[in-house]
């Protein structure tokens, strides 16, 4: 072994390796042995080395103060209580648009569904409407036109002969044009000489779809 | 002894990360002292060292999610951000060295071995280790920090140069002359007293 071999390698493998002895060991020790100057060298690292050992001795149980921790702790706790925060102001950020939309959308949904059922009870009351006029065609055959009255309002009808009172609720008005001839037929007294005028008569249809009553609003 | 899976770095990290701060204080507590240590050998100031280890669970804090376990355990991952931390600080001061400080860094540890010695062994130890404190301070950087890893850190070459991000013949090589500086100086400190001694 060279001078510079021990150096590099043999003064590391003195000082580290202290269990069994290998061949760089043993050249190396064999090296110092006839080097004065590798074993001064050698020397002086084992010393150096001692003095390391005593530093390491000194600072192996340095710790960071209590205090880093403590400064940790206040920290992680104020990072994460303001994420918590906001996620949670986020959160509930949410319920105000999502229940604007869900009014929105149960509205529309309503909308829809009384349009719906408008367009049947129209449907429903045309089909009476015609039922009505069937039987006042089919009676006389002098009823025309007919159309379904808005208002609600009972009014004076008179009821047809054979019909009991009925809930205004359960029925409905149907305004019709007919001659006043068609009249005789549902029982009421015609005037003879005028009996081929054009009148308008409110009908109230009974949820069988017959008339029960009758109103001359003119 | 095998740590349980639940207690693992890298679990405790990930728990973490999502605020459970029992997990965190853990992570720290496990591995405080070693990056303390590194920390104060390195710089030779305690506040330096306080500062580096706060700011490498800072940085942990911040951004746990820069952690990438398929390039090594969370430790290797904290030395790293110390190692920056501590280049950062050498490079922005000039070393301070305070002799209370010195004190103060090895007052707590030295405690416990002052039972084992006579008054006169440990002074002359605390002697010999502020003596080699200051050589090992005044080494350049990256002598230093061969120095302090294999030799106070006691790692090996693979694991320092893993350490350090450079190759194992890097290591050696600064380790040698790292070797070579350190006996320089301690026999120029060694002469002072001497030469004090004979111009009296």
């Amino acid at each position: 072994m060279k001078c510079e071999e021990f150096e590099i390698i043999g003064l590391e493998r003195i000082g580290r390796l202290l269990t069994g002895l290998d061949a760089t060991q043993s050249a190396a020790a064999e090296h110092a042995s006839t080097c004065p100057r590798c074993a001064a060298l050698q020397e002086s690292w084992q010393e150096a080395r001692a003095a390391l050992q005593d530093l390491r001795q000194v600072t192996d149980a340095a710790e960071a103060p209590q205090r880093v921790e403590m400064r940790l702790r206040q920290e992680f706790a104020m990072r994460h209580r303001t994420m918590k925060a906001r996620s949670t102001a986020i959160f509930a950020a949410w319920p105000l648009p999502t229940a604007a939309l869900l009014f929105a959308g149960v509205s529309w949904w309503n909308w829809r569904v009384s349009q719906h059922q408008r367009a049947l009870l129209a449907t429903e009351t045309t089909l009476g409407v015609k039922t009505v006029d069937s039987v006042l065609q089919r009676n006389d055959g002098a009823a025309a036109d007919s159309t379904l009255v808005a208002d609600n309002d009972a009014g004076d009808f008179t009821l047809l002969p054979g019909n009991l009172p009925l809930e205004i609720d359960d029925a409905a008005i149907v305004r019709v044009r007919m001659q006043r001839g068609a009249l005789g037929a549902l029982g009421f007294p015609v005037n003879e000489e005028r009996v081929s005028d054009w009148i308008q008569v409110d009908l109230l249809v009974g949820p069988d779809g017959q008339p029960k009553a009758v109103r001359l609003p003119e | 002894m095998r740590i349980p899976e639940l207690e693992r770095d890298d679990v405790l990290l990930r728990r973490a990360a999502k605020g459970d701060e029992e997990s965190f204080v853990l992570l720290y507590r496990r591995n405080q002292a070693a990056l303390y240590r590194f920390a104060l050998r390195m710089t030779g100031n305690a506040w330096a060292a306080e500062e580096v280890v706060q700011d490498v669970f800072m940085t942990l804090m911040r951004e746990p999610k820069k952690y990438d376990p398929a390039r090594g355990p969370v430790a290797a991952y904290l030395f790293g951000i110390a190692r920056n931390r501590v280049m950062k600080h050498l490079e922005r001061l000039p070393r301070e060295v305070s002799l209370e400080e010195q004190q103060e860094n090895g007052a707590a540890a030295s405690a416990a071995t002052i039972t084992a010695f006579t008054p006169a062994h440990w002074a002359e130890q605390q002697e010999r280790s502020e003596r080699v404190r200051a050589a090992v301070l005044e080494l350049p950087a990256e002598f230093r920090e061969a120095v302090v890893l294999c030799e106070l850190e006691e790692l090996s070459y693979e694991e320092a140069a893993q350490l350090c991000g450079c190759p194992i013949g890097t290591i050696r090589s600064r380790l040698h002359r790292g070797r070579a500086l350190l006996l320089a100086k301690l026999e120029m400190l060694r002469d002072v007293p001497r030469r004090v001694s004979a111009a009296k």
